[in-house]
């Protein structure tokens, strides 16, 4: 297989995030890495270190966003615009959107974090079906505002957003019945 | 104005899954047992096939004794029908066609046989046909995986049986470019691929099709084609922890950036101490167990697969 780029060496899109290229360079160690049982016999030592070093020199290049953005310009790649957030807690380094905090918008923001609901489901412990219907705004199927607004903010705080703040926009777009 | 009247709606296809994986002791039966077993506790209407001719075991495995007619009654002609050696299995929808017990003549069945088996096995009246593939890489057990709809291999996180198990999907693979070579050069570079020191220096299928464009450039299109349309999926049988379940990720990847397959992973199994106390005791941990945490992955197994879906890796 043809791996002309640094993202094909990872196996990532070029709008990865930084968590995705985190994963893939995890990833590719493992698969690459000293006695792995899917590739050792595949490549020979040789062909196993030249995987490696290949790995290693796109992780170098991509993991530095000044490095990423020369190298992107070099390749024409074109990274999508970035959802604009404003630091809200120092302390954690957690952030809010500076756009109307609606389910498309957590959507996106979690899509551009490279983070599967799986994971947020994992974490806070709030089952995937929640999840998807606080995205997709289904009113109908979203638990009273007491469960809701616990559901929020561990979903926030899961995508390091400022989980209260974020809770409350979210609820105040909200129609009154469920609000 | 003529009415037309309408056309009646197709029978659902039947489909074939079969489960190979190389190596012997690696779970490949009871996996076998306990798919089809779940498939007909969802509706599917199943027959298993033990195709393991030699050491046919999959009764033990669903806690039956030996049945009286096999799959040899079949072969030998002393029935007519392969519907006739289908035993019940206690089990509503799961029906089992017992592999042949006596081993020389029926593990190396003649082609013509062979033909007229799977014929047989394509015209069964229900939902899913599941083939136990037996250990190895014979003519006959290649043939089966590559007649099926969804071809699965098993493998547990050892290297034997991931070499095994690439072997198997070369073997395969290269099998059906034989058939579709149409010069006796093709054939033979196809037949020497498999052998490590051939004079190609043909390690993968890619390099394979390498050789095929320089030598014989008009029948390069329809191999690629075939290792395009050629898509094994695994199951990690008794992982133990994330590392293992990982390496079913791995294994896809490495198909697709080192052999030019495009293998999905179907699923995993963890290993659980119930099934083998169950194995010991001659009962399916399906029946005894059902929410034993292999059996839980066995019925997520079972779904994705009737879903024609796979575990992605997280992105």
């Amino acid at each position: 297989m043809d791996l002309r780029t640094h993202y094909d060496v990872l196996g990532v899109e070029p709008a990865a995030s930084p968590e995705q290229l985190d994963r893939a360079y995890r990833f590719c160690l493992d698969l690459y890495g000293e006695g792995s049982l899917a590739t050792y016999s595949l490549l020979d030592p040789e062909e196993m270190r030249e995987a490696r070093t290949r790995v290693e020199q796109a992780y170098c290049v991509l993991r530095d966003p000044a490095k990423r953005r020369v190298y992107d310009e070099e390749q024409g790649f074109q990274r999508a615009p970035q959802i604009p957030t404003s630091p809200a807690d120092p302390a954690s380094g957690a952030v809010l959107l500076t756009e109307p905090v609606t389910g498309a918008a957590l959507r996106r923001f979690r899509e551009q974090k490279g983070i599967g609901l799986r994971e947020i489901s994992l974490r806070s412990k709030v089952g995937v079906r929640y999840l998807e219907y606080i995205e997709q705004e289904r009113h109908a199927l979203l638990p009273p505002p007491v469960y809701l607004r616990g559901f929020l903010q561990e979903y926030a705080s899961a995508l390091g957003l400022e989980p209260r703040r974020t809770a409350d926009a979210y609820m105040a777009l909200l129609p009154p019945a469920q609000a | 104005m003529t009415a037309v009247a309408p056309l009646p709606d197709p029978p659902p296809r039947r489909q074939i899954w079969s489960l190979g994986g190389g190596k012997g002791g690696i779970g490949k039966s009871l996996l076998t047992a306990s798919l089809g077993w779940q498939l007909a506790r969802m509706g599917k209407r199943v027959v298993l096939v033990d195709a393991d001719l030699g050491g046919a075991n999959l009764h033990t495995c669903l806690g039956l004794p030996a049945p009286a007619l096999t799959m040899g009654d079949f072969i030998r002609r002393r029935v007519e029908t392969i519907e006739e050696v289908a035993q019940e299995t206690g089990c509503p929808g799961l029906r089992l066609i017992s592999g042949a017990s006596d081993v020389l003549s029926a593990a190396n069945i003649k082609h013509q046989q062979k033909v007229r088996v799977l014929n047989r096995i394509r015209a069964l009246d229900v939902d899913i046909v599941l083939i136990d593939l037996g250990a190895g890489t014979s003519f006959n057990i290649l043939d089966f995986f590559l007649i099926s709809d969804v071809g699965m291999l098993a493998v547990v996180p050892e290297p034997t049986s991931i070499e095994n198990s690439y072997r198997f999907i070369k073997s395969a693979l290269y099998r059906r470019l034989r058939e579709l070579a149409q010069t006796q050069d093709v054939r033979d570079i196809v037949e020497s691929a498999l052998d490590q020191k051939n004079p190609w220096g043909i390690r993968t299928p890619l390099d394979l099709l390498g050789v095929v464009e320089r030598e014989a450039p008009g029948q390069s299109d329809a191999l690629k084609e075939a290792i395009a349309s050629f898509h094994p999926r695994f199951v990690v049988n008794q992982a133990r922890g994330p590392a293992d379940i990982a390496i079913g990720h791995q294994l896809v990847t490495a198909c697709m950036r080192h052999l030019g397959i495009r293998a999905t992973y179907a699923g995993f199994i963890d290993y659980d101490d119930t099934v083998w106390q169950c194995v010991r005791q001659r009962r399916l941990f399906m029946s005894a167990f059902p929410h034993c945490r292999a059996a839980e992955k066995v019925s997520k197994l079972a779904r994705a697969l009737l879903q024609n879906d796979g575990l992605a890796l997280p992105r």
